[in-house]
C-alpha cells in the first residue's frame, strides 16, 4: 500500500477577499442598521416623552430642586432677579403653554461660558456667560434660546430619547458580547443622535430670533456672544460630531435674519451685573 | 479621544497582524516542503509490517494571538452573521503550525510516519467581554520509530 501526504491545498480556508474590504462592508451595514434604529427609537421615545404633561414635569423638577437647596449671596440674588425679569419680558413674545413657567437660576462660575435649559422650565445661566457678553441683546439671545428649548419641550424629549437609545444600543452591543462591537455601535449611535440635538438647537435659535425681533424690534448685538465664542474655540471637531451647529453657521443665520430689519440701538447691561 | 485610541489600535492591529500572518504563512509553506518526508495520518492503525518498530507519542502545540483588527472584524461579523474570515486564517495557521511542530518532533526521533493524528483546539485568556484571546491548537499522534538494534 502506498501512503502519501499531498501538499495542503490553499484557498479553501483562507479566502481571497481583502480584509479591509470585508471590514468596510460590515462597518457600513452595521452603521446603517444602527442609524435606522436610533432614528426610530429617538422619534418614538421623543414623542412619548412629550406626552408627559408639563405639570408632571414641573413637579419632578421641583422635587429635585427642593432636595438640593442653594445658598445665594444678596448680590447673586439681585443678579438672579434681574435675569428672571429679562426672561419674563421675553416670554410673552414666545407664546408659551399656560403651565410653562420659566425659572432662572444664576450660578457663580466665571470659568463656564454656558447656559442651559432643563426639566420643569428651569434655565441655568452661568456668570461666565454674563462676563462674555457686552449687551442685554446678546444675553437676551441666549435667554430666548433657552426659553425656546422649554417651549419645544426639548429637555424632556432629550431625556426620553437618551434613555431609549441607550437601552437600544446596549441591547445590540450586549448581544454580541464584545467590547469592540459595543464601542462601534455606541459611536455610530451617538453620531446619529447628534443630528437630533443639532436640529433642536437650530429650531431654538430660530424661535429666539423671532422673540428678539418681537421684543427689541431688531437683532443688533444678538450675535456678539457667538462671535466671542468663535474667537475662543479652536475648530477641532467637524459638525457631524458636535451637539450644536457650527458657530459660524449660527452667526450666518442671525446675520441673514437681521438683514430685512432696521438696525436699532443695543441696550447696555447694568454695570453691577458683571 | 477614545475614538482616536480605538482607531490607532485598529491600525496597529491591522498592519502588524497582517505582516505577521503573511510571514507565518510563508514560513509554514516552506517548512511543509521541508517535512514532506514525515507522513501524518488520521488512521488509527498502521499497515501490517514485519519491521520492528517502537510507537512513540509525538506532539506539537501552538498559541496564536488574535490582533485587535481581527477581533473587531469578528465582533462586527457576530452582529451580521456569515463567514468569520478573519478567524478562519488564524485557525488555519494554528493548525498547520501545530502539525509542523509535531512532525519536527517526530523527525527528531527518527520517525517518518505518524498515525492516529488528532487536533485539539481551545481558546485561552478570554477577557470579561471576549476582548482578548488567543487560540491554541494541539496536535498529537503515534509516531512509528524503527526499533534500535537490541
Amino acid at each position: 500500500m502506498e501512503y502519501e501526504n499531498r501538499p495542503v491545498p490553499e484557498g479553501i480556508n483562507v479566502s481571497d477577499e481583502h480584509p479591509l474590504v470585508d471590514f468596510a462592508w460590515m462597518l457600513a451595514t452595521v452603521a446603517v442598521l444602527v442609524t435606522v434604529l436610533v432614528i426610530a427609537l429617538s422619534l418614538s421615545a421623543g414623542w412619548l416623552a412629550r406626552q408627559v404633561p408639563m405639570a408632571q414635569e414641573n413637579s419632578w423638577a421641583q422635587t429635585y430642586i427642593e432636595a438640593q437647596p442653594r445658598e445665594l449671596s444678596d448680590e447673586a440674588l439681585r443678579k438672579q432677579r434681574w435675569l428672571q425679569t429679562l426672561a419674563d419680558q421675553l416670554s410673552p413674545a414666545m407664546a408659551l403653554e399656560p403651565d410653562m413657567t420659566i425659572r432662572v437660576h444664576y450660578v457663580e462660575d466665571d470659568s463656564v461660558i454656558n447656559a442651559f435649559a432643563t426639566l420643569g422650565g428651569n434655565v441655568v445661566i452661568y456668570s461666565g456667560l454674563i462676563q462674555a457678553v457686552d449687551s442685554e441683546n446678546a444675553l437676551a439671545m441666549v435667554m430666548a434660546h433657552e426659553i425656546a428649548h422649554i417651549k419645544h419641550r426639548d429637555p424632556i424629549t432629550a431625556l426620553g430619547r437618551g434613555v431609549a437609545v441607550a437601552l437600544g444600543l446596549s441591547a445590540i452591543g450586549g448581544a454580541s458580547d464584545s467590547a469592540m462591537a459595543q464601542q462601534i455601535v455606541g459611536n455610530v449611535g451617538m453620531l446619529s443622535g447628534l443630528t437630533f440635538s443639532r436640529s433642536q438647537e437650530h429650531a431654538a435659535d430660530k424661535q429666539a430670533i423671532d422673540a428678539l425681533l418681537a421684543h427689541y424690534g431688531h437683532l443688533n448685538g444678538a450675535a456678539t456672544l457667538f462671535q466671542e465664542l468663535q474667537k475662543m474655540e479652536p475648530r477641532l471637531m467637524p459638525e457631524f460630531m458636535a451637539t450644536h451647529p457650527l458657530t459660524e453657521k449660527r452667526i450666518a443665520r442671525l446675520t441673514q435674519a437681521a438683514s430685512g430689519h432696521p438696525a436699532g440701538e443695543t441696550t447696555p447691561l447694568p454695570a453691577w451685573l458683571k | 479621544m477614545e475614538f482616536l485610541v480605538f482607531l490607532s489600535l485598529l491600525t496597529i492591529g491591522y498592519l502588524f497582524g497582517r505582516m505577521a500572518e503573511q510571514r507565518h504563512f510563508a514560513s509554514i509553506r516552506e517548512r511543509e516542503t521541508e517535512y514532506r518526508d514525515v507522513l501524518a495520518f488520521s488512521a488509527r492503525f498502521p499497515p501490517p509490517t514485519t519491521d520492528r518498530i517502537d510507537a512513540v507519542l509525538v506532539d506539537g502545540n501552538v498559541v496564536v494571538a488574535v490582533d485587535y483588527f481581527k477581533m473587531t472584524a469578528a465582533a462586527l461579523r457576530n452582529l451580521l452573521g456569515g463567514r468569520v474570515t478573519s478567524f478562519e486564517t488564524l485557525i488555519e495557521r494554528a493548525r498547520r503550525e501545530a502539525i509542523l511542530r509535531m512532525k519536527a518532533n517526530a523527525q527528531a526521533q527518527g520517525a517518518t510516519q505518524i498515525f492516529n493524528v488528532k487536533l485539539e483546539t481551545s481558546s485561552i485568556g478570554q477577557g470579561a467581554s471576549g476582548q482578548s484571546f488567543s487560540v491554541e491548537v494541539y496536535a498529537y499522534g503515534t509516531a512509528l520509530v524503527p526499533a534500535k538494534a537490541a
